[in-house]
């Protein structure tokens, strides 16, 4: 079964204090969250003591302003960032939708970054290739497939990198500030799609100051602020309080 | 301390697990950088055969190194893939920000990506090599397989020097200015062009405590004179085993913290 669960996550580290002669600059930018400590050695409190738990079917949708903690947190469930404390537990295979162009290489054909983001993504070369036509024919890409990635437009690339991510059956999927790849018409199979997805047992997790798509997607919600639960729940009880357009300021 | 040791032969065997990943990278890296160009990754043999061919021809008459085309071809081919792995490694993980962020590969996957891409860009310098030691009349003997073991004790080395520089680059990126620097001045440290006359004084000095001089002569001496060179084999051995125990406790204790300081 598939699930997620985390238990007082919390997520500090400390900011190497760097000797440089050069002209010092603000030396972390990577992690949102509070910042504390004194002089040069600063500590960033990126997640604070938090908790909740999802199962098979849910779509959580995570909403706060910029460094509220939320990238963080996918991070943490995605296994990039190490917690300095609490539990994560999650069965189920996860994948992730942060940076679209990850793994995408310019020069490469979309078919050969099809199989290159599969490969950096864990998946065997036999599975890639099962997969090739069912991923080609859902990016409607078309005759482009077999042209570099360097003419596509970017809602090509981000159409090819939905139907990668998406199209290997992914337990549990993370998605980051997914603006909605491509058209309209691309927009509505997507949001089929990450329902089938969510139906046949899986889990996606949503970031997105885009408050209408969260509602539309998701049937619950966390709400972060500098790096704290604000408010985990049902969808409905999140809109009723009338706390979305506050918490979606930034 | 152990600890660390074990969690980097982790890191390190699941990369291994994942070969196809870093094979495939390695072979976009090379392709993409010769893209749309004529003579495709052969630049790397033009760009080896003319560095030692001039070197040859402009200081080859007054040399007091007898065959000294072949006492260049092997010394440069050692040293420009030594120096390369060493530039290119201590900006690695600044270099590969984006995957080290957005992905949960091992870091040791980035490591032998560099590893694979080195090792092919050194197979054209090999051929550019090999031909300019037949092309000067130096023919294969036996002890040509001394080098071939030489070639690969550096080999095995690679990947532990490639972790151990960026690591620290990642930590310290002056690093790759430092690298850069000393490796210019490497190559004229470096006995590639001159050989320790044996009179004392700084050169020899020079020759005895560079260690680069003995992956030189691992790889050169039995070639160039037939003979098995012990001593640079025990050198080359020791600095190898020293580079895999550090590289794997920094890798076992700094993988997960790297992602924060990049």
């Amino acid at each position: 079964m598939v699930s997620i669960r985390a238990e007082n996550l919390s997520l500090v580290y400390r900011v190497q204090p760097r000797f440089s002669l050069g002209r010092s600059r603000v030396p972390f930018a990577a992690v949102g969250g509070q910042i504390g400590g004194k002089g040069r050695d600063h500590q960033v409190t990126a997640l604070d003591g938090v908790g909740f738990s999802l199962s098979a079917g849910d779509r959580l949708g995570l909403v706060g302003r910029n460094g509220s903690g939320k990238t963080t947190l996918l991070k943490v469930l995605y296994g990039i960032y190490e917690p300095t404390g609490g539990i994560v537990e999650i069965s189920g295979r996860v994948d992730a939708l942060f940076n679209i162009n990850i793994g995408f290489r310019r020069e490469a054909t979309g078919r050969r970054n099809i199989f290159l983001r599969g490969l950096v993504n864990g998946r065997s070369r036999e599975e890639m290739e099962a997969r090739m036509d069912e991923i080609i024919a859902f990016s409607e890409l078309g005759d482009f497939i077999d042209m570099p990635l360097k003419s596509y437009s970017q809602g090509m690339a981000a159409r090819l990198a939905f139907s990668v991510a998406t199209a290997l059956n992914p337990e549990i999927l993370l998605m980051d500030e997914w603006i909605g790849a491509g058209d309209r018409h691309f927009q509505d199979k997507a949001r089929s799609r990450m329902n089938e997805l969510a139906e046949s047992a899986g889990i996606v997790v949503l970031a997105s100051h885009n408050e209408p798509l969260i509602e539309r997607t998701c049937n619950k919600i966390l709400v972060l602020e500098q790096g704290r639960v604000l408010f985990m729940g049902d969808k409905e009880a999140h809109f009723e309080k009338g706390n979305a357009s506050s918490a979606n300021g930034g | 301390m152990m600890g660390y040791v074990g969690k980097g032969a982790e890191d390190l065997a699941e990369a291994l697990r994942r070969r196809n990943v870093w094979y495939a990278l390695a072979m976009e890296d090379i392709a993409d950088q010769y893209k749309r160009t004529l003579l495709g990754p052969f630049w790397l043999l033009v760009n080896y055969l003319a560095f030692a061919g001039t070197f040859v021809v402009i200081f080859g008459h007054n040399a007091a190194i007898h065959d000294f085309a072949a006492y260049v071809a092997v010394g440069l081919f050692v040293w420009l893939y030594l120096s390369e792995v060493i530039l290119q490694s201590s900006a690695l993980f600044l270099r590969e920000e984006n995957f080290i962020k957005g992905l949960t590969l091992p870091l040791s996957v980035y490591v032998l990506r560099l590893t694979a891409q080195s090792l092919i860009r050194a197979g054209f310098a090999m051929a550019g090599c090999v031909a300019i030691l037949l092309i000067a009349g130096t023919l294969p003997t036996l002890a040509w397989l001394w080098s071939l073991v030489a070639i690969a004790l550096i080999v095995v080395a690679t990947p532990a020097a490639i972790i151990n520089f960026a690591v620290c680059g990642a930590y310290f990126p002056d690093l790759q200015f430092i690298v850069t620097n000393a490796m210019r001045i490497g190559l004229f440290l470096t006995p590639i062009f001159w050989a320790d006359n044996g009179g004392g004084g700084l050169r020899s000095a020079v020759y005895l405590w560079n260690p680069f001089t003995y992956f030189l002569e691992a790889v050169r001496d039995p070639i160039y004179s037939g003979t098995l060179p012990f001593h640079a084999f025990a050198v080359v051995s020791l600095i190898a085993a020293m580079l895999w125990l550090s590289a794997l406790l920094l890798l076992g204790a700094t993988r997960r913290k790297i992602v924060f300081v990049l």
